[in-house]
């Protein structure tokens, strides 16, 4: 076999950007090169504890699965696990865990992601498994079936035989948007999963899963060399595809206030959640919002949180944030800011509105020390996530990857919010967080019968 | 025809060469690196207060816990969920000198929030906030949790979002199912009251309250664990310096408790559900227990695992259930070992006997080493994950604590896992999976549920 020479792109952490004057900053190291078919490795060594996460991202989300087969990018995540070439059915599960990991995939708007947790000496062998997956899979019609049978389980288990089941994370999407794209049910209808044969995994497999669709990243207690080598070993010999273009998933600008109600039949107390459409990534609107987001709904101290439980005690919580299903940084598409609560029936859902509406109208208002504190919250916030146990900062910088090209973004993120002035806030926060712009969902509790 | 078969064979044998030539094995990796505990450093205040430190990370955090051996154990027959109104009103109704809308500032200001949780056995007050700031959380929680308000302006807001938890509690099959698993093997127990009535909380004053905190709060049952980087210094100081002047309070005590073995069905109506929410489990050996590897290493095999064999049987052989799991929860001198999955409604009998099939095959047939070997290297793996995070790291330093373990549980624990054999599995398998003595709850139609349960005889009767 013969490799070409590898093309590599080096961030060295000392010339990334996010430089700040806090003698407390952690800088993330970033190594990022490409192999010549394509895929994108981004090393991190974290020698805290002696483990490695393996992570693969690949840029194929639910939202573009195809039309006749909702839920299909998630079954489809379920059969990487069902067998490949060098692995039968149970034998990646095994291997993983045999070898002191720990494993888990998942299916999100703009990417399918498969991850390990490992002993840091079996690095080699989850780039192995990794690889060996890209290659190719050996899926039986058994195999499917089986796995059409575990996804309705787990359609059941989270959302038909759960009250509040898909509320707000699987219902809003639908409610909010236009586009079929960002507004079908990507968990999929019964019927949908049901229908999905063979060759549609054939096909979505020879479509999406190929290392020019792919970010591998590799976060822990390694040699870099070494790592570099096995990557190259394993990945140097996939064969790239053709990927097909990307289908047009904007979402028409909103004009006017959506109310939608849903009934629950599992149910007994009402819901609301209350969504605005989201500016485009990576613009100074968007961080405004991942600084609005932190002063409206993010800790004990936030506006929402405060007001609805402590001032007018609708609720004993208020869930909130950008992108339900992940963070504010790993989507890649139309998005929504949203919050929710539960509350009791005497309350009406207007006056849970308009507290939604003073806690914005009171952005008008803040200063910069109020600014101050939210940076504070988002960077602890962010901390904690690019620590833990390898998973956070791979998903990071995976996602930056692939979206962006440019994983050490995860270092400049801090400087991105501390540029953004008071004015922009207010500006972001009548652009965005006017009534034009928002969904509200409210769950209408049905339940009948009651066990007792 | 002797000969035809003879060549069907060798073809056969030949096809399998191929193909597992071509498989390749996959790379074995290289040399495990060294895996010490983290080390801590402990003290004890005169008033009986225990501290512990530990280094921990590259991250500049800290999580601060303080764990108090008090909780819902300590409520009386009529005071279900106290606790929790209790610590509710700890963390909401600030102390004698800030509200609560200021210690949210301050704490936010540190970078976290302050989060009081209630478990059966204990109470956690725990907050994660910015390195430099351990020394300023620390003073707070040591005023939250020594200078309580405990206002009477809150207490009815809190009091309604009990109840709306409770409600919205009792519609999850989950929760219905451990309310009555957990209410028939410690009826008459604190263990066993998982809800409150509408009525109780109605009934709980201000009063009710303060007098929970007495009688339960204190240094003697509290430690403070401190994780993360932190100066040392100036923490160890600020916790001496904030908790000196606390009250000794009372001793450690948990009320005595027996469990309740029956092999009773509870069948609880959800009529129309797609599924049925199944708990089987009987009471097991506590963490104290010589033998409780392998009663860890057992339970693992079985339904403890992604590759364990319930598992594997019924999400993927069967496809009947997405997320089984079975489980050691251990209170205060007592466990239960249970299997729990939510398996489609028509498969209910089935699930059950192919439980009972797994165990009995692991009763009868010590597992391979191979499978074995398979489930240690993951055990082992699994405790330097758990091991290898803040959150982690105190919680095996509190399950040392609680349940009075020697250190030798954490420093030998891989050597441990590793000396299990085959045989003691098998043994364990027979003395403590007892299928036929498992008490069953099962959440779902019960019309469909009632023409299964003739499956279930049959499986008690399995040999």
């Amino acid at each position: 076999m013969k490799y070409s020479v590898l093309v590599i792109i080096v961030f060295l952490t000392s010339c990334g950007g996010g430089k700040t004057n806090d003698p407390n900053a952690f800088q993330v190291p970033v190594e990022y090169y490409k192999l010549p078919n394509g895929l994108k490795v981004v090393l991190s060594q974290d020698a805290t504890a002696p483990t490695v996460c393996v992570a693969t991202y690949y840029n194929i989300g639910f939202r573009i699965e195809p039309r006749d087969r909702t839920g299909f990018a998630h079954l489809f995540e379920h059969m990487m696990f069902q067998g490949s070439e060098n692995l039968g059915k149970n034998e990646f599960a095994k291997l993983v865990q045999q070898n002191g990991g720990v494993f888990n995939g998942s299916t999100r708007f703009d990417f399918t992601n498969y991850f390990e947790v490992m002993p840091a000496h079996k690095l080699e062998t989850a780039l192995w498994a990794e690889a060996d997956r890209m290659k190719g899979l050996a899926i039986t019609q058994d195999n499917l079936t089986n796995q059409q049978g575990v996804v309705k389980n787990e359609v059941r288990v989270n959302v038909l035989n759960q009250p509040y089941g898909g509320f707000p994370w699987l219902d809003m999407p639908q409610y909010a948007n236009k586009n079929w794209f960002n507004a079908h049910n990507f968990y999929g209808d019964l019927k949908d999963l049901d229908s999905a044969k063979l060759e549609d995994v054939d096909k979505f497999f020879k479509t999406f899963y190929a290392p020019n669709n792919a970010v591998l990243a590799v976060v822990g207690d390694f040699e870099t060399a070494e790592a570099k080598k096995w990557v190259e070993q394993y990945f140097g010999p996939l064969a790239q595809s053709e990927l097909p273009g990307k289908p047009d998933i904007s979402e028409p600008k909103q004009e006017q206030e959506q109310v939608h109600h849903k009934s629950d039949t599992l149910a007994s107390k009402p819901a609301i959640a209350v969504a605005y459409k989201m500016p485009d990534r990576n613009t100074a609107d968007y961080y405004a919002m991942g600084l609005i987001d932190q002063l409206l709904v993010q800790g004990q101290d936030s506006k929402l949180f405060q007001k609805l439980t402590q001032e007018k005690g609708y609720t004993g919580q208020v869930s909130g944030g950008i992108n339900y299903l992940g963070n504010m940084y790993n989507y890649n598409g139309p998005m929504v800011w949203m919050a929710d609560l539960i509350y009791d029936a005497n309350v009406s859902p207007d006056s849970i509105v308009n507290v939604f509406d003073q806690s914005i109208a009171e952005l008008n208002s803040i200063t910069q020390e109020d600014v101050d504190m939210a940076i504070i919250k988002l960077r602890s916030d962010l901390y904690s996530y690019i620590g833990g146990n390898g998973f956070g900062r791979a998903d990071l910088l995976a996602s930056f990857a692939l979206f962006d090209d440019d994983p050490s973004r995860i270092n400049s993120l801090e400087g991105e919010f501390k540029k953004i002035t008071l004015d922009q806030i207010k500006k972001t926060a009548a652009e965005y967080l006017k009534p034009a712009n928002r969904t509200i969902l409210i769950v209408d509790p049905k339940k009948t019968t009651t066990t007792l | 025809m002797k000969s035809f078969s003879q060549v069907f064979v060798a073809a056969l044998t030949l096809l399998a060469t191929v193909a597992y030539a071509q498989k390749q094995t996959p790379p074995a990796g290289g040399k495990p690196k060294d895996f010490k505990l983290p080390e801590k450093k402990l003290n004890t205040l005169p008033n009986g207060l225990k501290t512990t430190m530990v280094q921990y990370g590259a991250i500049p955090k800290v999580t601060i816990q303080l764990i108090l051996k008090t909780g819902n154990v300590h409520e009386a027959e009529n005071e279900v969920w106290l606790a929790d109104l209790t610590g509710d009103l700890l963390k909401e109704g600030g102390t004698t000198t800030m509200d609560f809308k200021t210690i949210s500032k301050k704490v936010a200001g540190m970078g976290g929030d302050i989060n009081v949780g209630v478990g059966s056995d204990q109470t956690f007050i725990t907050g994660s906030v910015l390195s430099e700031f351990a020394p300023h959380l620390i003073k707070l929680m040591a005023d939250m949790i020594q200078n309580p308000k405990f206002p009477e302006s809150e207490i009815g807001r809190l009091k309604d979002d009990l109840k709306r938890n409770l409600s919205v509690q009792k519609d999850v099959p989950q929760a219905k199912a451990q309310e009555k698993f957990l209410g028939t093997i410690y009826a008459n127990h604190a263990y066993g009251r998982y809800f409150p009535t509408e009525k109780m909380l109605d009934s709980y004053t201000v009063d009710m309250v303060k007098a929970f905190y007495e009688k339960n709060f204190g240094a003697k049952r509290t430690v403070v664990y401190v994780v993360g980087k932190f100066d040392e210094g100036a923490t160890g100081k600020a916790i001496e310096d904030s908790f000196k002047g606390w009250k000794e309070g009372p001793e450690i005590s948990y009320p005595p408790v027996e469990q309740i073995k029956t092999n009773k069905v509870a069948i609880i109506d959800r009529p129309n559900a797609p599924q049925t929410t199944v708990i089987i489990g009987l009471p097991t050996l506590t963490p104290k227990a010589e033998d409780v590897v392998s009663l860890q290493v057992t339970n693992a095999i079985l339904g403890g695992s992604f590759s364990s064999r319930i598992t594997t049987n019924l999400r993927e052989d069967k496809g009947f259930t997405y997320s089984p799991f079975s489980t050691i929860q251990n209170n205060k001198g007592v466990s239960i070992w249970y299997e729990q999955a939510d398996v489609t409604s028509a498969n209910t009998g089935e699930s059950l006997q192919e439980i009972a099939k797994e165990i009995n095959k692991l009763q009868k047939e010590a597992p391979s080493e191979t499978e074995l070997n398979g489930i240690k290297n993951y055990m082992s793996g699994l405790f330097v994950l758990q091991n290898s995070s803040p959150g982690g790291i105190i919680g095996q330093l509190n399950f040392i604590d609680q349940n009075e373990l020697n250190e030798s549980y954490l420093t030998n624990r891989v050597q441990n896992i590793h000396s299990v054999t085959p045989d003691q599995v098998s043994k364990m398998a027979r003395e403590h999976f007892k299928y036929e003595d498992m008490t069953v709850v099962l959440v779902g139609d019960k019309k469909l549920l009632d023409k299964q349960m003739k499956a279930h005889e049959e499986a008690k009767k399995l040999k």
